[in-house]
């Protein structure tokens, strides 16, 4: 590591590209690394929802049989969870976090390579899977026992099996990123960056990091007894034995609700980072914002049990689960309250990141209301497991999650690519991402509230109406994807030089050449001010006429 | 106009200048608690289930033999005690009576390793034998194979000790490891109290 | 000027209260027909979640519009530095802490009241569980028979012990509470019939007892709703609220029936595969025995 000179960077273009197919310790290549790997694992699970869609474009069994169709929403489920969301989120904060601390590197490279490297993995399993003669694993992602271990093949590798397995690994992944990004944000910062000095998008990943660590190993702990009941012939969750099906629940939900706070608060930052920069003013409110992700963080630990209104649980759990669920709400709604306080009296740019953040924010408005909804537990009662919950999930894990990663990658594409991406695709990938995102989720909401259940592969005709919007939304959605991939593969190759601070924004990272160099900066800086300091005088402008 | 950047900071020319040997020092214990929380959903199953069951053990069996296990756990409580000298006495430089503590240490948690398998050989019942087998086996297999890896880590920070002047720039492995094998020690009492005692 | 926009934002709160009442009123059809008298209270409570929500929804989407549409940037200058105004975050910290204690409050009412009407599952003897809870209101009502619940993979029977009648239907007297005993014989399953607003997780191997009052005649549908495998879609049954007389009536008749195997979908869709397009070779539980029943 230590004889890393400063001409690397100069280095001849083409064999730049090879990098990204090594074992690279350069955070920057492994952020990449994960951002193309998870988008590539983004496509397959995609590709599931729409099969799973067409199948709902009718109320008979018409495209797929029952076990294939429950195979493909818990590959979906796991993929979108496990292979995007998780290492988009990761691959973007490798990238960020660093420059925006003004640190060389981060903590534990090697770690960190290795993380990475373990995520493909996960993937080749899983998608292996479904050419096991047991098939994929079929419980869905929450694989809730007695289903899950019932184990129809007999055969010791089936779905399941590897269903864990990976799962397992994908959290030693989540649990080294974690550790590495932690002590990066604790004690890799540039002289006079203190923790009132970093962007927000530091203090989310801080926050969901932390979340990872304390949170994660419950999951793991679970998947490990239920791979010794499912391979070992153990009772830890059988019901007709000594075991308990629902300590399972328990622990699966102490680490899966905190899972979506692991997935949203990141898309907190992006918002964070990208409306000042195009609204040209200082975040409002930033440090209640940036404290307000910790109590996210620390509340979120304390609501498993929403997840259970409708099981065996006592009535003073669903009471005080429900008072836990609904603070929630409160650090959120500051953080959507301080966004809009940004915008008022802006000086607006709708540049297609922009476009991404406020589409985003919108729709994070909505699904926090449907889930301070389904906190209140009589009315949970009536929803639980009904597409009503699918649909506020949705509006949380895409309509607002995948936004604020597309809102990222095209806000710091010209820093990482040094080029800049085409402003004409990326509207139109913005508009049918938009659009498609509401037909696809906003008919689960009718849907569920008349009772259709989730998890459902055939179902009565009187839903079929809202159906048929929703599947032709997800093959739109399907089809946005198409802008966004021929944005990218040609601008990278061909796009415009970037400039090194296109959106004449502040923060570190934007100080730097477009792509930075190895080392990230020439002399590690050293930071005096806030952070937005959009519109004050002595803020850091290098290119007045840019934006 | 004022920039936000003060360069000139001719410290930072250094590519290394941020200790990165103390990075160890602060995302070692982060790992260790994260990884903690693996034994207290291990524990908390553990603790739910037995409260649970009115009848625990396989028919025939009233209780563990908490003999044998008790001079195992002084083993491994006084391997700790033993490291932490080990720890004193790097930390003054001597470095022979550290390799000799060390090695100690090491030569106690294989004495452990034995007397779990000793154990295990003894045991009235299987994995199959209800959920007093299961979380048996579950429980004590998880934390022994934490004791192996702290003794191959052991092992290999006193090899790295052989190494001339390795120490000099400062030893956060050694204090990362120790830590490793505090906590592994500290997991077998809750595990001692929670299996045998209860 | 000063007046001018005084009176705009009196017109956009004014047509937001309307609109958020107009939309808490419409609630009411969004959800299906309420047949149980857990039903009503569900929907008022549904209702107000809806204006509450409307009325957050649009006064925030009413700044951002409003910002979208008249702070477009006309030059490439930055915006007036405002960093926050401490006032003002105090109100929006504040304010949704009293809304949360107030949707807390009055969904813990209601769930009391759904508790006197008798939805409230009786679990018992379970872990992280309370004891039985004592059973509260109705009492002066006559004591009503215990339908047993049996659900598998993928049927639900109802036996009713005075008579010794098992079917596939559930028939239920309108305006009297209705005790179940919900029993699962493999995995984890749900019992929820939408026009009741009542759904209940049944764990193998423990006898839940639930208590709810349906309260309008007609026929609904009872699904399992916790995913139970690979034929969960089907795991349906037909739930009748009958009048008193019919219901006797029925009893009487069902008794007299001979006992036979059901019809089960899952098991005649398990021996003849539908022929999709896409389709998978993977193993699966084949369906327990369907349930004897009385026809």
């Amino acid at each position: 590591m230590t004889n890393i000179s400063i001409k690397s960077a100069s280095e001849p273009e083409q064999t730049d590209w090879k990098r990204y197919f090594s074992f690279s310790t350069d955070h920057k290549v492994i952020g990449v690394q994960y951002l193309v790997t998870a988008f590539i694992f983004f496509l397959f699970g995609g590709l599931f929802a729409m099969i799973i869609r067409a199948e709902l474009l009718t109320p008979q069994l018409d495209v797929v049989n029952r076990s294939l169709y429950n195979g493909l929403f818990t590959m979906h489920g796991t993929i979108m969870i496990f292979l995007w969301i998780f290492p988009a989120n990761v691959g973007l904060a490798n990238y960020l976090v660093p420059l925006m601390i003004g640190a060389r590197e981060t903590a534990f490279p090697v770690l960190n390579a290795i993380a990475f490297w373990l995520i493909p993995v996960v993937g080749i399993l899983l998608l292996f899977s479904f050419f096991l003669p047991s098939g994929t694993a079929q419980a869905g992602w929450w694989s809730y026992p007695p289903v899950s271990i019932q184990n129809p093949s007999g055969h010791l590798i089936n779905g399941e099996f590897i269903w864990l397995l990976a799962v397992t690994i994908s959290g030693v992944s989540s649990i080294m990123g974690g550790v590495n990004l932690v002590t990066t944000i604790v004690r890799m910062r540039a002289p006079g960056m203190t923790f009132f000095r970093m962007p927000v998008y530091v203090w989310t990943t801080l926050s969901a990091q932390l979340l990872q660590l304390f949170c994660l190993p419950a999951l793991t702990g679970a998947a490990i007894l239920l791979l010794f009941d499912l391979s070992l012939g153990t009772d830890f969750f059988s019901p007709f034995k000594q075991g308990d099906p629902m300590i399972y629940q328990h622990l699966f939900w102490f680490y899966s609700h905190p899972a979506v706070y692991v997935m949203a608060l990141p898309a907190f930052g992006v918002f964070s980072e990208v409306i000042p920069a195009f609204a040209r003013k200082p975040l409002f409110g930033y440090k209640t914002v940036a404290v307000s992700s910790l109590l996210i963080s620390g509340i979120s630990t304390l609501v498993w049990a929403h997840h259970m209104f409708a099981s065996a649980t006592p009535n003073w759990m669903r009471m005080l689960f429900m008072a836990t669920s609904m603070l929630v709400a409160v650090p959120t709604g500051i953080k959507v309250f301080a966004w809009t306080a940004t915008v008022w009296r802006g000086k607006l740019h709708f540049k297609t990141p922009m476009l991404f953040a406020l589409g985003g924010v919108a729709m994070f408005l909505f699904a926090g209301i449907t889930g301070v909804m389904l906190a209140a537990v009589p009315f949970d009662i009536h929803v639980n497991n009904t597409h009503f919950v699918v649909g506020h999930f949705h509006y949380v894990v895409f309509n607002t999650v995948s936004m604020a990663i597309y809102a990222g990658i095209y806000y710091w594409f010209p820093k990482i690519t040094g080029r800049m991406y085409s402003e004409g695709w990326g509207k139109l990938h913005f508009w049918l991402t938009f659009i498609g995102a509401n037909l696809n989720f906003f008919p689960m909401h009718p849907l569920g509230l008349q009772g259709m259940v989730r998890r459902i592969a055939s179902y009565d005709p009187q839903y079929t109406g809202w159906n048929i919007v929703a599947s032709l939304g997800a093959f739109l959605l399907g089809m946005s994807t198409l802008p966004f991939i021929a944005n990218m593969v040609s601008s990278w190759l061909r796009g415009r030089k970037a400039p090194n601070n296109p959106w004449n924004a502040t923060g570190l990272e934007w100080t730097t050449s477009s792509p930075p160099p190895l080392e990230n900066f020439e002399e590690i800086p050293t930071v005096t001010l806030e952070p937005y300091s959009y519109g004050e005088s002595h803020r850091l402008t290098t290119d007045p006429s840019s934006i | 106009m004022e920039s936000p950047l003060d360069s000139g900071n001719s410290l930072s020319k250094n590519l290394n200048s941020t200790p990165k040997r103390d990075n160890l020092a602060f995302g070692f214990p982060i790992f260790l608690l994260s990884e903690s929380i693996i034994f207290v959903s291990f524990f908390v199953t553990y603790a739910l289930l037995r409260w649970k069951n009115s009848t625990w053990f396989p028919p025939g069996v009233s209780g563990l033999d908490i003999p044998r296990a008790a001079i195992n756990t002084v083993i491994l409580v006084s391997s700790s005690i033993v490291l932490y000298f080990a720890e004193r006495a790097i930390a003054r430089h001597k470095l022979v009576k550290f390799r000799r503590l060390w090695l100690l240490t090491a030569a106690l948690g294989v004495i452990f390793l034995i007397g779990q398998v000793i154990e295990w050989r003894n045991m009235p019942f299987g994995l199959d034998a209800g959920l007093a087998g299961a979380t048996f086996y579950l429980l004590t297999g998880f934390h022994g194979m934490h004791v192996f890896t702290g003794v191959v880590l052991l092992l290999y920070m006193y090899g790295r000790s052989l190494v001339p002047g390795n120490y000099n720039a400062g030893h956060q492995g050694v204090s990362a490891v120790s830590l490793f094998w505090h906590f592994v020690d500290v997991i077998w009492i809750i595990l001692f109290m929670l299996l045998y005692i209860w | 000027m000063r007046t001018f926009n005084i009176t705009l934002l009196a017109i956009f709160v004014g047509v937001i209260i309307l609109t958020s009442h107009a939309m808490g009123q419409q609630a009411y059809h969004w959800l299906p027909i309420a047949a149980a008298a857990e039903a009503e209270p569900v929907g008022h409570l549904f209702s107000f979640l809806v204006t509450l929500g409307t009325i957050v929804f649009l006064s925030v989407m009413g700044v951002l519009v409003y910002s979208i549409l008249f702070y477009r940037a006309s030059d490439t200058s930055d915006a007036p530095a405002i960093r926050g105004n401490l006032k003002l975050e105090i109100t929006w910290t504040v304010i949704p802490i009293l809304l949360v204690i107030w949707i807390a409050g009055y969904s813990y009412n209601i769930y009391q009241r759904m508790n006197i009407l008798g939805s409230l599952p009786l679990v018992h003897l379970h872990l992280l569980e309370s004891p039985a809870y004592a059973e509260t209101g109705s009492s002066n009502m006559q004591p009503t028979e215990q339908i047993e619940v049996i659900a598998k993979q993928w049927s639900w029977s109802f036996h009713y012990p005075s008579q010794n009648v098992t079917s596939t239907e559930l028939h239920i007297r309108v305006n009297r509470p209705v005790h179940l005993m919900l029993k699962s014989e493999d995995v984890v399953h749900g019992f929820y019939v939408p026009n009741f607003r009542i759904k209940q997780d049944i764990v193998p191997n423990q006898t839940i007892a639930f208590k709810f009052t349906p309260n309008r005649i007609g026929q609904y549908q009872l699904h399992d709703s916790q995913f139970s495998g690979t034929y969960f879609a089907l795991m349906e049954a037909n739930v009748f609220v009958d009048s008193p007389e019919r219901y006797n009536q029925w009893l009487a008749q069902a008794a007299t029936r001979p006992s036979v195997p059901a019809i089960n979908p899952a098991k005649s869709e398990h021996s003849q595969p539908p022929k999709t397009p896409l389709r998978s070779n993977w193993h699966t539980v084949p369906p327990a025995q369907p349930p004897v029943v009385n026809k």
